[in-house]
């Protein structure tokens, strides 16, 4: 790595001072919220103007994990997100392939048609949707839950994998091809292991974008579906600041570990490759 | 990554790599898979989309009859269709602030978010050591938390009497002005859920001009603010562009971090247009205000698309 500019030692001090509050500032920016956020879960009482809270409790953690409507939004969170990440991985990943690898007449044009799914307000889409769901008897079903999810997923799932199929170097599919193997074999054991990175990627933010949707699931979900963050919804509004916290911690912690898993594939080329069209 | 690697697949996606895509039957079966995520799209997203446009413009037969059944204060054209729901849009007092308001909720989060974003990049770019790492992780903390959670935490942290005001008040500035339940802490909160994907698509982009480029510009005495107007701003026009359309698309028609961070009034349109569906039972203002924010996030749209040909034509270029 090199410096961008190579100034005298001296000059850089005040700049590097500038710099050390700038990322102070940053971290406060970006920590300070969810630190707090924290805190308040395990606060009793906490009046203003103190930094810190008057005292500390555990109890809203029982109380919240026992209220039973939470441990269902939990279990029909869990239930959506999986089926989901399937069904989008299904309509998706061969669409993604073939944007990869062949030239067919309106290729682009289902790219950019995609695309356009994600420039219409969401809230549009879901009012505009509801004669189709009445139409198709999907409002208030599993299945139009499941729809309505899928929707958000469809730009992720295709695009990043699409950009990881692209970059496997088509040299080494023919080396397979020459070696003797079929089409199949080839993407089995050349292609799929090459694209790995990109389908995860795509799996992993699939699943966060169902676990996290909340204003579609609202509409058609309503009143049998009843997921996480909808339920959160009605908590800042209707519960003390202390049980919706805990309740936030409590929905943050499964995307923590998914991007966790990710984090190396997530914040490198991967995901950036998948935004360039082709 | 290296620059290789970003460069090479752009290479093979500039060149149209055919492997044994001149079978018509693969290429058939091919067209088939493109065409099921789109199909969905169509159908669910699509569709909808252009019957909402007719009942906007005062056309209430067909599928569009259910939702005209209960709504109120709508505009049903005689024959054909008209304009005059978008007439009476305008005219309704204090949609012109929710219009303005979202308009620069969206220009001045973009820019701070951009500027962020290449201030960012540009640091961990060209730094080394333990701070860069630590900027490094902190810049993808907001990737982690769900935005509506975040939008929660943000507001509560930053509201009168928060917990901002409380260590303000500790460090002795007693009344200054605070985020919560502003428009200005709309553009925070929008600048603070996009930090990470801005980052992650200037800097990888940052990330991918070679070392070799930047010593050769310095070589012939560019100074580094010339190196950077000079060489790295052209070569990361698209990745600028990328983060510039989603995001002005994204905060066009969001909902969360208004709807939870902004004031009541003026409302963002994504907020507005939700209240005007569930609260007041009028979907065709609900839909006329989305075919709205749809038209700017397609001109929006255009730039990105325009900006995608340049880099493949510049690509097919080089080869």
């Amino acid at each position: 790595m090199s410096s961008l500019g190579a100034r005298p030692a001296l000059t850089r001090l005040p700049a590097r001072a500038g710099g050390a509050v700038l990322i102070a500032l940053l971290g406060a920016f970006i920590l300070g919220p969810l630190l707090t956020l924290v805190l308040w879960a395990f606060t009793q009482e906490w009046f203003y103007p103190s930094l810190l809270p008057q005292s500390l409790t555990l109890d809203w953690w029982p109380r919240v994990l026992q209220g039973t409507e939470l441990g269902s939004a939990v279990g029909w969170s869990f239930v959506f997100a999986p089926t989901v990440t399937l069904v989008s991985a299904a309509v998706c990943l061969p669409a993604a392939y073939a944007y990869a690898r062949f030239e067919f007449p309106g290729k682009r044009w289902m790219m950019m048609g995609l695309f356009a799914t994600n420039a219409f307000p969401k809230m549009g889409v879901y009012i505009a949707m509801a004669g189709i769901m009445y139409a198709l008897h999907l409002m208030g079903t599993f299945a139009g839950v499941v729809v309505v999810q899928l929707l958000n997923t469809l730009v992720v799932m295709t695009w990043i994998p699409a950009a990881a199929f692209a970059s496997v170097p088509p040299s080494l599919e023919e080396a397979a091809r020459d070696a003797g193997a079929g089409p199949i074999r080839t993407f089995l054991r050349i292609t799929l292991p090459l694209a790995s990175p990109g389908i995860l990627v795509a799996l992993i933010l699939s699943f966060l974008a169902s676990l996290d949707e909340a204003q579609g699931t609202l509409i058609v979900g309503l009143p049998r579906y009843v997921t996480m963050p909808v339920e959160m919804y009605t908590l800042v509004s209707n519960y003390p600041g202390p049980a919706t916290a805990v309740f936030a911690i409590l929905l943050t912690i499964p995307s923590l570990v998914l991007l966790a898993l990710v984090r190396r594939h997530v914040f490198s080329s991967t995901l950036a490759q998948g935004y360039r069209l082709r | 990554m290296s620059a290789a690697d970003a460069g090479g697949a752009l290479r093979v996606a500039a060149g149209r790599v055919r492997t044994w895509s001149g079978r018509p039957p693969a290429r058939a079966l091919a067209f088939l898979a493109g065409m099921l995520p789109v199909a969905v799209a169509a159908v669910f997203v699509g569709l909808p989309i252009l019957l909402s446009a007719l009942y906007t413009l005062g056309d209430t037969g067909g599928p569009n009859a259910t939702v005209a059944e209960v709504a109120q204060h709508q505009v049903v054209a005689a024959a054909g269709l008209t304009l005059t729901g978008y007439q009476r849009l305008f005219a309704t007092p204090g949609f012109g602030h929710d219009l303005w308001v979202t308009a620069w909720i969206t220009v001045l989060s973009t820019v701070i978010l951009l500027a962020l974003a290449w201030v960012l990049s540009l640091y961990l770019r060209f730094s080394r050591g333990r701070v860069r790492a630590v900027v490094s992780t902190l810049y993808t903390v907001p990737m982690f938390v769900p935005v509506v959670i975040a939008s929660y935490a943000l507001v509560s942290f930053w509201e009168t009497n928060g917990k901002l005001a409380a260590l303000l008040h500790a460090i002795g500035i007693g009344d200054a002005w605070l985020p919560g339940f502003t428009s200005g802490g709309v553009v925070l909160g929008l600048v603070w859920t996009n930090l990470p994907f801005a980052v992650i698509m200037i800097g990888s982009g940052l990330q991918a001009v070679p070392d070799a480029l930047i010593e050769a510009a310095r070589d012939v005495g560019a100074r580094p603010w010339r190196v950077l107007l000079s060489v790295l701003v052209p070569l990361n026009r698209l990745p600028s562009i990328i983060v510039l359309t989603f995001t002005a698309t994204g905060s066009l028609g969001s909902y969360t971090v208004p709807y939870l961070m902004g004031p009541n009034a003026p409302q963002m349109l994504g907020v507005a247009m939700t209240s005007a569906f569930q609260d007041y039972q009028e979907p065709q203002q609900a839909e006329s205000m989305a075919m709205l924010v749809f038209l700017a996030a397609a001109g929006l749209s255009f730039l990105y698309v325009r900006a995608n040909r340049r880099e493949l034509r510049r690509m097919a270029g080089k080869r």
